[in-house]
């Protein structure tokens, strides 16, 4: 049974995203995916608005609370290897509860490191990323975070991203 | 659409998502659909088992998608009620872009009635 988009959506939001008429990429963007996965490098990208609390701020959410229509579209980094009580979330559209519980649940750190020691994945990148989903304008996304982002995963010879929309 | 910026950059990716409405219509490369709530793209906390198949499936699909646009599935059983699901994703309060809108609808009402009398 085909996955159903809108389950999960309390009516008035889903009938609001069904009004949004967006661009369809045209040609869809494409990076043949050409290594055996077992020598791939793979990063994990979330944009559940986590972060590291040692070494990152939040994600500015008390500009979004004065400015409603605006959401932070910066990007934090995440260790391999974040401990559960390094994390912390800003995302004011979800319940946090669960990703603090067990980062994952967005971002699925220790399982990609259970698949890189059984040999079926060749690494989990040392760093993932988080963004915070909530942008009513993703011009920033497109032309600043996205290709900076880029970058520095391919500064670290990743082939491959697991990315999860929150 | 982060999506669509790593791929043109030379990076393979695959999106995890709870929306397949919204991947489709913006053109992603690889979609994996997961019938899930809000903030658990890959299940619930602490569900090894679970997490570990919904990243099996997107690998999967990472290694077999032969052309931009490819998509699955992958069956997971939330272990929720959809009703308690549907209210249990969402921020205890509401977020600004919601609190405003119902202001607004509530000015709106506000002005209707006192144009009524």
């Amino acid at each position: 049974m085909p996955v159903d988009s809108f389950k999960y959506l309390p009516r008035s939001i889903a009938a609001y995203y069904q009004t949004l008429v967006v661009q369809k990429a045209d040609p869809i963007p494409w990076t043949a995916f050409s290594k055996p996965l077992n020598e791939c490098r793979v990063a994990a990208v979330t944009t559940a608005g986590i972060y590291n609390k040692d070494s990152d701020p939040p994600f500015d959410a008390e500009r979004e609370k004065r400015e409603p229509m605006w959401g932070d579209p910066t990007y934090r980094r995440i260790p391999r290897d974040v401990r559960r009580d390094q994390i912390g979330a800003s995302h004011l559209h979800l319940n946090n509860r669960d990703m603090l519980a067990d980062v994952n649940t967005v971002l699925p750190l220790q399982r990609l490191a259970e698949f890189e020691s059984g040999g079926v994945i060749g690494s989990l990148a040392q760093t993932n990323y988080s963004f915070m989903g909530f942008q009513p304008n993703t011009t920033e996304w497109r032309e600043r975070y996205g290709p900076e982002v880029a970058g520095l995963l391919k500064d670290e010879a990743v082939d491959a991203v697991l990315l999860a929309p929150a | 659409m982060l999506a669509q910026e790593f791929e043109k950059a030379g990076l393979s990716t695959v999106t995890v998502t709870m929306m397949p409405y919204w991947a489709e219509k913006m053109g992603t490369p690889r979609t994996l659909a997961v019938e899930v709530p809000f903030g658990h793209a890959f299940g619930t906390p602490g569900d090894r088992d679970m997490q570990m198949s919904v990243v099996r499936a997107a690998l999967a699909l990472l290694e077999e998608a032969r052309e931009p646009g490819a998509t699955s599935e992958v069956e997971i059983e939330w272990p929720q009620p959809s009703d308690e699901a549907r209210k249990d994703w969402q921020p205890s309060e509401p977020s600004p872009i919601i609190k405003m809108m119902r202001e607004q609808a509530q000015a709106r009402a506000d002005a209707a009635r006192s144009q009524e009398q």
